[in-house]
């Protein structure tokens, strides 16, 4: 261990695994950095991302270790283990002594204990309002990981879901676009704002807040509904009706 | 047109999804390459306006990407191989695309899409011109410069000031800006300015 402060070596990791995020990247290998990170920052012995497959069985996708007793670890959790608990849930699973739950994990527990683990804790990977996976952590030692801790694994995890999502590392010809596209955004929100300045009679500002509060209100991308507003000149009264009784609300 | 080792080129316009077709073009050829889509119906400026995205086809005859049943085949005729759609951007409004035609297969090269988007950019600027005929001498003043409008036209107060010309005359955001434009140059103002007097309402432009 060092003595620089954990925040800071926490911001380290977050900076340099999001860096290589912006440039191209393989995906194993940045995971499996990702793991090392997490065993590094949160002291524990063995970390790994296990993501369900189509028919929603756990695979291991990267680990800290290439040692087949740790591998064991992950792959005991065929059907039961804080993984799979952690995947059916969506929940955060955190047990600090891993011998008091022989009866939550009867088949999982006591080949853990042989393996030499103390404390199992496992967080989610979530995308589009599903579970995809879980990180899985685990200790030789009995013990509590904090809240903080938590949200260190929580943090690394999402990085593993963008990780795993962005299919293709961005390139030039994908950035571009991309930039473009925002700035397209940007022009047609500012659009709408003034549109509704001129037919609320509000300030621009004002304008501004209302196209929020609709977009979060219908669950709606605030770019989408400025678009609609701006191009779709049929669905304008609609749009500006149900607009007016929000600003009443 | 070897800035970009294309063979052809041409902008075709698709406003509002009712007038179309191809407003310039790099000679015959092009023009017959672009307005082939319209005959049929399918092709790359419809498909990047479609997706607000470029449409990057390297090579037609690649029997796993068969993207367009009619169009593919009628530009293989041709000698095209390689097809590259820019969508061209006015007021947020995605209202035609650069197409560049190659006859050699092959992916563009990252330089030459910068290259090609920087051109998309800067072709919303004579289209512009085109929606209000009036303003034809001003753009063909000589100090006229395309970047410094790009710029100009951008600015938060522009867009905003359009999006209230757009209900206070009914009309779209490109013609909107087009209006806006057009009284900056008659009242030889800046955009900003008048944009300003617009969201103040120190100012209304009156409807047709």
């Amino acid at each position: 261990m060092t003595d620089t402060p954990r925040e800071t070596r926490v911001l380290d990791a977050v900076v340099s695994l999001v860096d290589k995020l912006l440039d191209d990247f393989d995906v194993v290998d940045l995971l499996t950095e990702l793991t090392e990170r997490c065993a590094d920052l949160l002291d524990i012995a063995a970390a790994g991302f296990l993501l369900a497959d189509p028919l929603g069985q756990l695979r291991l996708l990267a680990a800290t270790s290439t040692q087949t007793r740790e591998l064991e670890l992950f792959q005991l959790q065929a059907d039961e283990g804080p993984c799979v608990e952690c995947y059916a849930t969506g929940e955060q699973v955190s047990v600090a002594d891993l011998g008091t739950a022989t009866s939550r994990w009867p088949g999982f527990v006591p080949a853990a204990l042989e393996l030499g683990v103390a404390s199992v804790h496992a967080v989610p990977m979530r995308a589009a309002g599903i579970v995809l996976g879980s990180l899985g952590l685990f200790g030789t030692r009995p013990g509590e990981l904090s809240e903080a801790d938590l949200l260190v694994g929580q943090t690394l995890a999402h990085i593993a879901c963008v990780a795993l999502l962005q299919e293709h590392p961005p390139t030039p010809s994908t950035v571009i676009p991309q930039l473009r596209s925002a700035l397209t955004h940007r022009v047609v929100v500012e659009q709408a704002k003034g549109f509704l300045r001129e037919r609320l009679d509000i300030s621009v500002d004002e304008a501004f807040s209302l196209l929020r509060r609709y977009a979060r209100v219908h669950r709606d991308h605030l770019t989408d509904v400025a678009r609609q507003l701006m191009t779709e000149p049929s669905s304008r009264p609609a749009l500006l009706e149900r607009m007016t009784e929000l600003a009443h609300d | 047109m070897t800035l970009f080792s294309i063979d052809a080129a041409a902008i075709s316009l698709i406003f509002a999804g009712v007038t179309s077709g191809t407003l310039g073009s790099s000679g015959a050829s092009a023009r017959m390459y672009d307005e082939l889509q319209f005959t049929f119906g399918e092709g790359p400026c419809l498909d990047s306006v479609a997706s607000r995205n470029p449409v990057l086809v390297a090579d037609l005859a690649n029997a796993n990407d068969v993207r367009w049943p009619a169009y593919s085949p009628a530009m293989l005729e041709h000698q095209i191989r390689g097809i590259f759609a820019i969508p061209v951007v006015l007021a947020g409004e995605y209202v035609g695309a650069l197409d560049l035609f190659r006859t050699k297969p092959g992916e563009l090269h990252a330089d030459h899409l910068a290259g090609a988007i920087v051109a998309a950019e800067l072709a919303g600027i004579p289209l512009l011109d085109l929606m209000d005929s009036d303003l034809q001498a001003a753009v063909n003043e000589p100090d006229s410069d395309a970047w410094a409008e790009l710029n100009a036209l951008s600015r938060t107060e522009v867009s905003q000031a359009t999006g209230m010309l757009v209900a206070q005359l009914g009309v779209e955001p490109a013609e909107a800006l087009v209006r806006l434009r057009a009284h900056a140059y008659a009242t030889s103002r800046s955009a900003t300015d008048v944009a300003r007097d617009i969201l103040d309402r120190r100012l209304r432009l009156d409807a047709d």
